[in-house]
């Protein structure tokens, strides 16, 4: 009965009900989608440095991975090196440098990697690198130069450098470039020789995968102090150089994921309260034929939480919707890799985010609800029937 | 840009630094210019003498401090914590043993748009760019943070619409029995009507200003706190009379809006039934 | 016809006595000032009796059936109804009291809009916890009484005023009352509607069921066996007109 009496009135008053549940679906949109970016961006950068299974990166020290244009000299010895330790499994260096085709007019990003441990790509069709002048491109490189599998380029890495001729093997689909970029990886040795002197034995980037089951910090920790001149970054200290770049996003979620639920509580609160207001002398007369103050209590609580529930479902399927608008928008970042997402669905948020809403339209019912059940009977129905 | 020194693209080379106090120099030293956040991060001040080199356990040079500069209000350079070090150009090029290499050149030209393509005609492995462009380019970043406000901006007024119209529709629905009253007593319906507009046009008034001055707040606490965290003169938000006038003019619209269809609603329905008759 | 005159002096409860009250008082805060609409009025009422309660308006009648009701509480004094001081209760024994014990008309019916005339009706009894099954067969038992058996699908704007009146009478009795408490009944009723009104009153009680009204309508005061007549707060006149 009580639920019919509450689910009555809030039919009583469709527009106002309607307009209730949808203002409640649009904050609820804007809480899924902020709880989605809070940790969503986190997620989705922890599978991006995962997506081979290497836990380790090693660059200049004092730098991030490709943050500056810095090198690391010695290469072979640092790998030489770091097999000593039996937790590290592979070592996939990479050096990164531009790379040139005069006949096209067109500059690509080259990786120089070791196909056999390589982690940037994944192989579309064709072969992969392997032969010293066989190179992998992206298909956006293959449209900026009109190429095919198969093709014969002549490249250089700078005016004053050797030019060579290579052959696309294969198209791959690179994982840590932005989209639109043009990419091309080519055998490691092959790029330090193109690059000169400059590049002899350097590399940007080593990658390192640690044995399942060993402890990934205590291998960092030993690269660390086993080779000074470098940085040992692990993936939870990635993490938290992501935390300190996107503290603005995680910011903005935190702060209008806040002005959306206080907005969704308002506005269930605001209506509760009129609602009860408008129904004083019918809540006093279910007090005078015998309904406890509990029972008044609960039929308008649940009114609010009837409210706040049908919105917050109506607001997780558009929070989706807003989500991949939004989406699109900010993978326009430059630079940003094309398979990073800032929003990234994960049920335990829609259940954070409905949660939340829910529990708002609780205690949004619950105040208006007291008060009116606390009302004295006798004075109200005497104020009712003055009225 | 004065001539003895020349920018350092942060990302050319690692540079280690260790401070020393080394023993006076027969031969004049080279003076370099370090950002503020490196001279309190290492204690140096203008003066003192510092060995940089192009690499860790790497024999290097002694420079002296000869400035100490503050970064520039580079919305570019906002999120990088990097410090940054100016040299003079044949100083780095030694220290780094690039020889006669530069990252880049920055020209002018009585005809820029002929040198453009002079440039690019003859020039291999080099693009030249107008600076214009470059500038677009380098404020992609914002261009898409500015599309991802305005979007969020979108939803948040659509927010805001739904709630105002449901609380104007409340406060006059409250008030059906007075409405009811004015009706039976002769008052027209377009009285009725202009009395409810005025009421939402106030309250969309004085809530406008609370809203601004909210606002103006907030933005000055976004600064303080965005300038604090990323150690920046640069201003992140910035309420212009512009954005205040938007802001008011979308709220008394929505206000109005919602006030007319809330009254109009109610005086569309006969008095006696305003009454529950 | 005798004439009782209330006194003052309290007495042992009567085996059939089912509503008693000592000295009752009850004040208002109204303006800063207190104002007494009930001063000392003594009063008992034995079980299947039918009394109205008449006098002019302000002069504390309504508020002399909240208290008896336990609707209100007094200031001072007592209402023992079953020999349980409710004056004394809290407001959750109270308001339990009610359902299972009193049932209340109002002037204004304040039958729930959103709920059918049968739902109405079942509502003290869900209440109470009364299965689903038995809350409908005695609801439809209640309106046939009424004689409002092919309305019971109505909601109460579908239903005239004496109708509506109607269903809060079966209301009232759902949980099948010691008591039944009605304030102005005819209050917003026709002559003539107000007259079925009566009729079924009288109905009611001549199977035993004690009633108090409190009442401007003659004839409603004229239908009830005893008549208490009110001024400024106490009772001036008991007039019992005949034995219920």
């Amino acid at each position: 009965m009580r639920r019919r009496l509450a689910f009555a009135s809030l039919r009583r008053r469709r527009a106002r009900s309607l307009l209730a549940i949808l203002g409640v679906a649009v904050s609820g949109a804007l809480l899924l989608d902020m709880v989605m970016l809070a940790g969503g961006m986190r997620d989705s950068f922890r599978k991006l440095l995962l997506v081979r299974g290497f836990q380790l990166r090693i660059a200049p020290k004092g730098t991030l991975p490709f943050d500056t244009q810095a090198t690391i000299g010695q290469a072979s010895e640092i790998i030489a090196t770091l097999r000593t330790n039996p937790d590290i499994v592979t070592v996939s260096p990479i050096l990164g440098l531009k790379l040139h085709v005069p006949s096209r007019n067109v500059t690509t990003v080259a990786i120089g990697l070791d196909g056999d441990v390589q982690a940037d790509y994944e192989l579309l069709s064709g072969s992969p690198v392997s032969g010293a002048d066989h190179i992998v491109a992206n298909q956006a490189f293959l449209d900026a130069t009109h190429a095919r599998v198969g093709d014969t380029l002549t490249v250089a890495v700078g005016y004053d450098t050797p030019r060579r001729r290579v052959v696309i093997a294969g198209i791959a689909r690179f994982f840590y470039t932005a989209a639109g970029e043009l990419v091309v990886a080519v055998p490691l040795a092959t790029l330090q020789a193109m690059g000169g002197p400059a590049v002899t034995d350097r590399v940007s980037l080593f990658m390192a995968r640690v044995r399942e089951g060993a402890d990934v910090e205590r291998a960092r920790q030993w690269i660390a102090d086993k080779i000074p001149r470098i940085s040992a970054i692990s993936t939870g200290t990635a993490l938290q150089q992501f935390d300190q770049r996107m503290g603005y996003f995680r910011q903005l979620a935190v702060i209008l994921g806040s002005i959306s639920l206080g907005v969704g509580f308002l506005l269930v609160t605001t209506l509760v309260t009129v609602s009860v207001n408008e129904r004083v002398g019918e809540i006093a007369v279910m007090r005078a034929i015998g309904v406890s103050r509990q029972h008044v209590v609960e039929q308008v609580v649940l009114e609010g939480v009837a409210l706040a529930l049908t919105g917050t479902i109506l607001g997780m399927g558009l929070g989706l919707v807003t989500a991949r608008a939004f989406n699109a928008i900010l993978s326009d970042f430059p630079g940003l890799p094309a398979a990073f997402e800032f929003f990234v669905f994960r049920p335990r948020d829609a259940y954070a985010a409905m949660t939340m809403l829910a529990a708002a339209g609780v205690l949004a019912g619950i105040y208006p609800a007291w008060r009116a059940a606390s009302l004295p009977v006798a004075e109200t129905l005497h104020g009712e029937a003055i009225a | 840009m004065c001539p003895r020194f020349s920018a350092v693209v942060a990302g050319f080379a690692t540079l280690t630094l260790v401070t020393a106090l080394a023993a006076a120099q027969a031969h004049a030293q080279s003076s370099i210019a370090i950002d503020e956040r490196l001279a309190a991060a290492a204690h140096l001040g203008v003066g003192d003498r510092v060995v940089l080199a192009s690499e860790p356990g790497v024999r290097g040079d002694t420079f002296v401090v000869g400035a100490i500069t503050r970064r520039g209000a580079d919305p570019s350079e906002v999120a990088r914590d990097g410090y940054r070090v100016r040299l003079h150009l044949g100083d780095l090029q030694r220290l780094l043993g690039a020889g006669d290499r530069v990252s880049r050149f920055a020209v002018t030209s009585t005809d820029p748009a002929r040198t453009l393509e002079r440039i690019n005609s003859v020039g291999f492995g080099f693009r030249a760019y107008p600076s214009a462009e470059i500038a677009v380019r380098t404020s992609k970043t914002f261009r898409v943070l500015r599309r991802f406000h305005a979007a969020i901006g979108v939803i948040t007024i659509v927010a805001s619409a739904i709630f105002l119209l449901c609380i104007l529709l409340l406060k006059v629905d409250e008030r059906r029995r007075d409405i009811a009253a004015l009706r039976l007593m002769g008052v027209s319906r377009t009285s009725v009507i202009t009395m409810v507009v005025c009421e939402a046009a106030l309250i969309s008034l004085v809530g406008t200003a609370f809203g601004a001055l909210v606002g103006w707040v907030g933005s000055l606490v976004i600064n303080w706190h965005y300038q604090g965290v990323y150690h920046t003169p640069l201003t992140f938000s910035l309420v212009t009379p512009g954005i205040l006038g938007f802001a008011a003019g979308l709220s008394i619209l929505l206000g109005l809006g919602a006030g007319l269809t809330a009254a109009t609603r109610l005086v569309r329905r006969p008095p006696l039934a305003l009454l529950g008759r | 016809m005798t004439i009782a005159i209330a006194t003052p002096t309290p007495r042992p409860l009567l085996k059939s006595e089912l509503l008693s009250a000592r000295a009752l008082v009850r004040d208002y805060p109204v303006g800063g000032e207190i104002v007494r609409a009930v001063r000392g009025i003594d009063l008992e009422v034995t079980a299947g009796e039918y009394v109205a309660i008449v006098g002019p308006s302000g002069c504390g009648k309504s508020t002399l059936l909240n208290l008896l009701g336990a609707i209100d509480r007094p200031t001072s004094g007592t209402v023992a109804i079953r020999a349980l001081n409710v004056g004394a209760m809290t407001d959750t024994q109270a308001t339990l009291f009610r359902l299972h014990n009193i049932g209340f008309v109002f002037q204004r019916f304040y039958l729930m809009p959103t709920l059918s005339a049968r739902e109405n009706v079942e509502l003290p009894m869900a209440e109470a916890g009364v299965r689903s099954a038995e809350r409908a067969t005695r609801s439809h038992e209640l309106l046939e009484y009424v004689g409002l058996a092919d309305r019971e699908r109505h909601r109460p704007t579908q239903l005239s005023g004496g109708e509506q009146q109607r269903v809060a009478i079966a209301r009232a009795l759902a949980n099948r009352p010691a008591l039944l408490l009605a304030d102005e009944p005819t209050g917003e009723l026709d002559a003539q509607t107000g007259a079925e009104i009566i009729a079924l009153f009288g109905r009611l009680n001549a199977k035993g069921t004690t009633i108090l009204v409190v009442t401007h309508d003659e004839d409603l005061a004229a239908a009830a066996a005893r008549v208490i007549h009110m001024r400024d707060g106490r009772i001036i006149a008991d007039e019992t007109r005949r034995r219920s």
